[in-house]
Formats: C-alpha cells, structure tokens, sequence
C-alpha cells in the first residue's frame, strides 16, 4: 500500500518541512500487518491481526529535531503536519529546495521464503501445539504453558533531502514459550522464545519439541531449587542470551544516543582500554534472517557490521543520523525505531561477545565457589552511570570446579564499565538470543550473544540464608 | 474526534455482523501528544503528533476474533480477517459483549487544559527545570522531559452499547547526574491533571538535591533491615499486586492470592482500593475497554483480601458481577489507590529511626515474580540513623515476597503521588518492618 506515496508526494511533504525551517527532512511511512496467536493450556485463546498504517516527518536544524507523526493520511493533513514540523524548527535554511528522488534498488540479505500473510492460521497454531504438547509432557509437575506466536510483515519507504528515496520489508516470527511448574506450594517459571527475521519456515525448520522442553526444563529444575545465595562472588553465564549482560551493561552506553551529549561513563573514550584483554564485541545488522537485522535502518542508511571493542578497546560507537551531527562521526546504520509513532534514535540490532579459546567446561572447572547463570533472563541499565541489574532465571551453584545444586531468585547488580574489565574468560561457543529491547524509541527486536563468560566478580542479590 | 469517518465505517461494519449473523464491537481510540526533551540544556528530542486506532471484535457461538486498523479503508477485509480468526479458536472460555444497559459514573472529563498551552511555555517547563538542575557545579548532566496527552475513547457494538470519553493531562520527568568516584543520579517526576500543577523548577530542583545527597553512596552490610518503599519506589512494585489480583490469572492458578478472598493477608493498616476517578490522576474512566461501567471498591480493607478485579469472562466464571476492569486482553485496575496514613514523609523517617530509605528498584519486568510474589531487585536509597538520612545506599538487592512484605507492612504516610502504569497509581510511602538486603559481607 506503499504506492500511495509517490515520488512527487514524498517530495512535496519533505519540501514543506524546509520551506518553513530547518535544514534536512525526512519522511517515514510504515504499513505493518501483525498476527497474534495466544494458546494457553493447548486451547487456542486469542487471535488477532491487524494493520498500522501511518508516517513520520521529521526535521532537522543543526542538532535540533522535530518529529511528528499522523495517520490521517490525506496530502492536505501531511503537509499541515509537514508544515509544523518546520515552523518548530523556526530557521529557514535552504527555502524551496527542488528535490529529486530517485530510488536505490537494495539488494535484499534476507530471503524470505513464506510470507506469513500467505500461510494458513492453522499451520501457525500446529507450531504452537507441539512446543506445546512438547512442554507439558516433560514433567508432571508442569502445571501451565502458554505458547504465543508472533509475526508481522513491515513495509517501509524513508525518503529524505538527502536524496534518500528506499523502500524495505521486515519479515519476522517468533514463538515465546512460557511454562509454569508447581511443587508443594511453589511456582517457578521457564521461558524461552526464539526468533528471527525469516516467515514462519523458520519453525518449519525448527525442532520445536526441543524448544518447549527447553522453557519446562528451567521450571521444574528451579521449582525443586533453594534460593540463591547473596554476595559478591565469581559468576560464570553462558552463552547466548546471557549476552544481555553485555547488551544492558555496556552496548546502551555505546549508542550514541547516550554518548553525544556525555550522559555515557563511555564518551570520549574511543581508543582507550575500557575492558579486560580477552573481551571483544560487535554490532551487525547484515546477519542473514538474524532478529535484529535489516537492509536499511529506519533512517534509510544501509546496515554495516560495527566493530564496538576489540581486545578490551573501544573501538566504535552506534550512531543515527542525528548522533552523527552531534559528534561529526558518521552514522553507523543505527537508527532504529519500533514503529513510526517513535522518532528514530541509535539502538543496537545484533550485538555480541566475539569467541575466546576456552572450552565452556574449562570456565567452570576454574571456579571454585561461585554462581552459574545457565539462562539469563531481561535486565535494564541507567546509561549515565552505568547500574545496571538482570535476572538470572535458572541457576546453579559452582563449587570446586563443578555444577552442583539449582539455585533460584538469584540477581545481578553492578556497574556496565567495571564489569567488562573483570571479564576473565572467555570461551569459544558463541550464540545468540532473542529479545526486545526498550529505549527511547521504543521496543525493538535485538539479539543478544556471547560465548560462555567468566565474571571475577560480581554482587548477586539473592535470600540471605 | 473523525466522528463521520468513524461512524461510516461503523455503519458498514454493524451490517456485515447483521448480514454474517454475528455480534460485532468496535472500539475507536484516538490519542494525541507532546513531548519535548533536553538534554544539558539542549533540545533532544521533539514531538507533536496524533494517531487513531479501531479494534473491531468479532463473537459468534462465544467466541471472540480480533483485528484492527489504522486506517479507514476496506472496513470488509477487516471484519473478515476477524472472522477468520474466530476460525482457530477452539477455547472453551465463552465470551460475551456488554449491552451499556448499567448506571454509568458521570465524571469529569479532561478540559484539555494542556492543548491550548503555547509551544514556548511547554519547552518554558524544560528550561526551568533544566537550569535549577544545574544550580551546583558538581552536577555533570542533567535531562528534562515535558509531555502532555489526550486520549479519547468510544466503544460501540451491535447490542446497544455506545460510550465515550476523554482524559489526559501533563507530565514532567528530570534527571541530574553528579560528579562522584562513580556518577550518582537523581530524578523526579511529576504528574499533572492541569498547567499549574507542573512545577519545572521544582522537578529540576528535587533531581539534584537527590543526585549531590548520593555522593559518596556505598554498599551496606549484608542483613535484615527495616526500610521505607518511597511512594515512587512502592508504585513500582504494586504492579506484582496488580497481576495477583486479577482474577483471570487466579482462575488459570497464576496467582498466589488463589483462594484467598476474606482472607489477612497484609498488615491491617494497609488498604488498597480501585478508583474510576482521582483528582490526581490522567486516566480515569466510567468504563472499561469491555464497556462495563467502573466502579470504587476495596481490594484490600484493613489487610483482608475483598475481590479479584473482573472482566465479563472471569465475572461469569466466577459467578459475581463484572467489576469494570477489563482492561485489552487484560485485567487492570482504573486507579490504584492505597489509602494514605497521618504521616508525614519527615515522620515516617523519624519512625523508621535506624533502617534503609529506598529510593529506587530496578530490574521489576525481569526480578519480580509475580505468580510466586518472590523479588530480588537492584536498589539505591540512603541509610537513614536517629529519623535522619546519613549517606547515600548503592549497589545493594533488596529480596523477599511480596505476600510476606504486605503483611510486614508497619507504616503508610501520607504523601499520597501519582503515577502512570498499568492505568493510574496513586499511593504513599510505607514502612516495611524487614527485608533481605544484599550488599558487603
């Protein structure tokens, strides 16, 4: 439906922006088809699809941005809108400014092979039953599982007085398995919920068995664990989504959005030793069919892989257009928004601890006393002073060398710049997980990895025995 | 409001249901805001903008398919992709439509004080507030944000229900951070039903003086402690309360409180109440996004657990009547409300004596279990000695259940804020008689 915009439309709207002020404009126009499907106790409860359709215009003067959005979607209310999006920037810098767009053909890196919209609801709901099925089977005392399915075609078209003039299309799926098991009294949870940016064949192809027993495993093993112990201590996570330690603790105050006015512990630190020698980490958006990926950020800039630290050295920041004026380095492809009713800001897409050479059983065989958190579940960060806090949802004890008892209710607090200088190990199995991850321009699909990683030390809140 | 718009695509929907044999509900909202924020003085972040959204429901033998659309076109396909959806359903749960038959609270609806603001006066707020942040040269950031809303929403559907209403107000959120070994930050924010209950100098003011008195903060020794939740901080953690009550989670055993009704199960001086509307507050309503008309009850009196909230489905479950808390394809309360006690915040300190003041929880979407009630969340406050705050408190846990910490509940104040959540939230601080705190050994 992206053909209602025109060239000459797109056109007219960005040149009103300037007419009335500022020095750059750019249109955002977005038509999104979502399915919902929740299935709870095997029942399938709700189902749901629908449609946003609206744009965002917004405009620049030096480092000032407007943004408005709408989804009145007649000419004379965009150019109203258009119009006031100028008027607060004040300045008028270029005037009328003759525009001619031409559209940039990309070359797509992400081959969808079934576009959701053309599979069958039944088919989506079969992938439900048997994570399902798969889930409450695993142990008698599984008590709930809910399986809900999600997946949305978004269709784009940025143009901008740059000459920007790009159309791109976002398949993702996802499932997100949630088991509840009771013992005695005792609820715990286990969730798991993978992703990717691929239609439905990415559960065709996936062993969807594995993954419900995975989300019941982490119940029933921590509805059967005491609490966690509390204190400072040696913490080994384990690869994959115990990247968000990384993502939380350091990746937000590497986005520019943090970084260009100095609210990052992590500003003006480009090519200093910030982290320990064995930590290094990237930000890549090229990933075929990964969650967080795209040929273009919601800017229109192509996506790149960026290198963030490399041996410990801060090697580079995530930047969206405005960062890029703000600190007169150039805009990385970060630029990233959950929809056009936020303005876009530098966001991570796939972030991740690159592999280091040891054996994840050589982490843990190095620990004498410590935590192991085998799955991690979300956690936020203050990027101005680098606190930030995360769950640990299924966790055990190490104790000489050895995995030993589950433990539950463990958290861990600290400060994102000391943690990745007590980075002491780092293991050779790296992974990836899927998650949303919520910022100023709301929330986004971003993946999270790392190898298995051992932490000297930190503070793990936990029941004081 | 598109009131023609809506209603042509309204008419076109309703006849389908008719001509299909099904019953139809549309609910129509439409949202409008602002936002400005600074950054050290710098404009960041601006917005001004407006969007609408229909749900159109769809319920034929009981059960119930979905869709929506932000755009007037094609009413057909989207009553036909709800349809569809009814297809796969295959729950027993029957749901139902409300006919608008009950008695409806008249309530104020919002005046729209904040649309009629100059763009000057609102970035006016920012600036003040960004300047009395800065008023002490160890402060080495500071952010400000200014935002105001209206949203208007109108519910119709094909047996006889038609209600609308209108509600919005203003907010301003700063934060100040302070030069220390490690930066210490402070924040405040501030909720307003009209202009001149927004105060950018106060916001910036009470944002620094948090940052510079957590200079110098350090961990606690590992232990029990007593504590006060400061109102901001005990909001947060209502919303553990806020799953346990819903009696949709109690009906599928997701809720410890399961069984509970009549029950003690907090301190009797704490008393938690559901308000369709608060002075305070900018979402009040005189019906739930079912249509059902809202209603003030005690969900806690005194300590004893009276109700679960209800939406029609788990009212017909349960056999009670509907409490007006449908909220999407949840339940929520309209406005949480913990009724205040006689004292004041410099009173609970003083009754607190020797503990630890709480002034922030972090982690509650990932530490807080809401189906066990068990906790375990990152913490910042200030070690309170003889009724007065002696230094800052970070990098600590505070731990326990939920169900455990209302019973252990000693003190309410009387510093009743408001705040936006899971609908409004309008409570004091309280003093909690023990806790597990993690820190130094």
């Amino acid at each position: 439906m992206l053909d209602k915009f025109s060239k000459g439309v797109a056109e007219r709207i960005l040149g009103t922006v300037l007419k009335y002020g500022g020095d750059f404009a750019e249109l955002f126009v977005e038509d999104r088809y979502s399915t919902n499907i929740s299935l709870k106790n095997g029942k399938v409860e709700t189902a749901q699809t629908g449609r946003m359709f609206g744009v965002g215009i917004r405009g620049f003067l030096g480092d000032k941005a407007i943004y408005a959005y709408t989804n009145d979607l007649s000419e004379e209310n965009m150019l109203t809108v258009a119009r006031r999006v100028g008027e607060a920037l004040g300045e008028v810098k270029l005037g009328d400014l003759s525009l001619d767009l031409r559209k940039k053909e990309l070359n797509n890196r992400h081959i969808i092979v079934f576009n959701p919209k053309d599979v069958q609801k039944e088919t989506k709901v079969g992938y439900m039953k048997r994570a399902y099925e798969a889930a409450r089977n695993y142990s008698p005392v599984i008590a709930q599982v809910v399986v809900n399915y999600w997946d949305y075609d978004q269709n784009v078209l940025i143009a901008n007085t740059e000459g920007v003039y790009v159309t791109d299309e976002r398949v993702r799926t996802r499932l997100m398995i949630n088991a509840v098991a009771m013992k005695d009294g005792q609820m715990e949870s286990g969730f798991y919920g993978p992703g990717a940016a691929m239609g439905p064949e990415f559960l065709e192809r996936m062993d969807l068995e594995q993954a419900g027993v995975r989300a019941a495993r982490i119940a029933v093993r921590m509805v059967d664990a005491q609490p966690a112990p509390a204190g400072r201590m040696t913490v080994v996570i384990s690869n994959e989504f115990g990247g968000v330690i990384f993502h939380e603790a350091v990746g937000h105050a590497l986005e520019a959005s943090s970084v260009a006015r100095g609210m990052s512990v992590f500003a003006g630190k480009l090519g200093q030793q910030v982290g320990a020698e064995c930590v290094s980490a990237v930000d890549d958006a090229t990933i075929p069919n990964a969650w967080g990926s795209a040929n273009v950020d919601d800017e229109g800039t192509p996506t790149q892989r960026n290198l963030l630290i490399e041996k410990g050295v801060l090697k580079g920041y995530m930047i969206d257009k405005l960062g890029s004026r703000r600190m007169n380095m150039p805009p990385t492809g970060s630029g990233r928004r959950q929809d056009y009713t936020y303005a876009p800001t530098s966001r991570m897409s796939n972030t991740f601890i690159l592999p280091g050479d040891y054996h994840p059983e050589e982490v843990i065989a190095s620990v004498d006393y410590g935590l192991y958190a085998k799955t991690m579940g979300g956690g936020s960060v203050n990027p101005a002073t680098g606190e930030f806090n995360f769950a640990v949802n299924e966790g055990y004890l190490i104790e000489n060398g050895k995995v030993t008892r589950p433990v539950k209710g463990a958290t861990l607090i600290g400060k994102g710049y000391e943690i990745v200088q007590k980075i002491e190990m780092v293991g050779n199995d790296v992974a990836r997980g899927q998650g949303m991850c919520g910022s100023y321009s709301g929330s986004i699909p971003a993946d999270v990895g790392e190898p298995t990683i051992k932490v000297r030390e930190i503070l793990v809140g936990g029941r004081n025995q | 409001m598109k009131n023609k718009q809506f209603d042509d695509f309204k008419d076109t929907v309703f006849a389908l249901a008719k001509k299909n044999n099904v019953e139809v509900q549309i609910s129509y909202s439409q949202n409008r805001n602002f936002q400005v924020r600074y950054q050290n003085g710098d404009m960041d972040q601006y917005t001004d903008a407006g969007k609408f959204r229909m749900n159109v429901l769809v319920l034929k033998d009981g059960k119930l398919g979905a869709s929506y659309t932000e755009t007037f076109d094609d009413p057909e396909k989207v009553f036909l992709d709800a349809c569809e959806n009814i297809s796969i359903v295959d729950t027993e749960d029957v749901e139902y439509f409300y006919d608008g038959s009950g008695e409806y609270l008249k309530l104020e609806p919002y005046d729209g004080a904040f649309e009629n603001l100059p763009v000057r006066d609102r970035i006016g707020y920012v600036e003040t507030a960004h300047k009395e942040a800065r008023k002490d040269e160890r402060i080495l950031m500071d952010m400000a944000v200014y935002g105001d809303e209206m949203n208007e929403q109108r519910i119709a559907n094909t047996l006889g229900l038609d209600v609308s209403f209108v509600d919005g107000g203003g907010f301003m959120y700063a934060m100040a951070v302070a030069k220390d070994s490690s930066p210490r930050s402070g924040t405040e924010f501030t909720l307003g039903k009209r202009p001149e209950d927004i105060d950018g100098a106060y916001v910036g003011k009470k944002a620094r003086e948090e940052s510079i008195a957590l200079i110098g903060s350090q961990s606690v020794k590992s232990g029990k402690y007593r504590i006060i939740l400061r109102n901001d901080v005990f909001s947060d953690m209502l919303g553990m309360l806020v799953s346990m009550i819903s009696a949709e989670n109690a009906q599928k055993n997701l809720s410890p409180l399961k069984g509970k009704l009549g029950e003690q199960i907090g301190s009797n001086i704490f008393t938690v109440k559901d308000l369709p509307y608060h002075p305070m507050s900018i979402s009040n309503a005189p019906f739930d996004t079912q249509g059902v008309p809202t209603c003030e009850k005690a969900i806690i009196e005194k300590g004893v657990f009276k109700t679960f909230l209800h939406n029609l489905k788990t009212a017909k479950k349960d056999g009670v009547k509907p409490t007006g808390n449908a909220a999407g394809n949840g339940i929520a309360p309209i406005n949480l409300y913990v009724e205040p006690g006689n004292k004041s915040f410099e009173e609970l300190l003083s009754a607190l004596g020797d503990g630890i003041l709480i002034i922030e929880v972090d982690g509650m979407h990932a530490g807080a279990n809401p189906i066990s009630g068990n906790f375990s969340l990152g913490a910042k406050g200030f070690k309170v000695e003889n009724g007065k705050i002696v230094r800052g408190v970070e990098e600590i846990t505070v731990s326990g259940n939920f169900l455990e910490m209302m019973k252990n509940i000693e003190e309410v104040g009387s510093d009743l804020r408001a705040f936006v959540g899971f609908g409004g939230c309008i409570v004091p601080s309280i003093i909690v008689s023990e806790i597990d705190i993690a820190g130094t050994v």
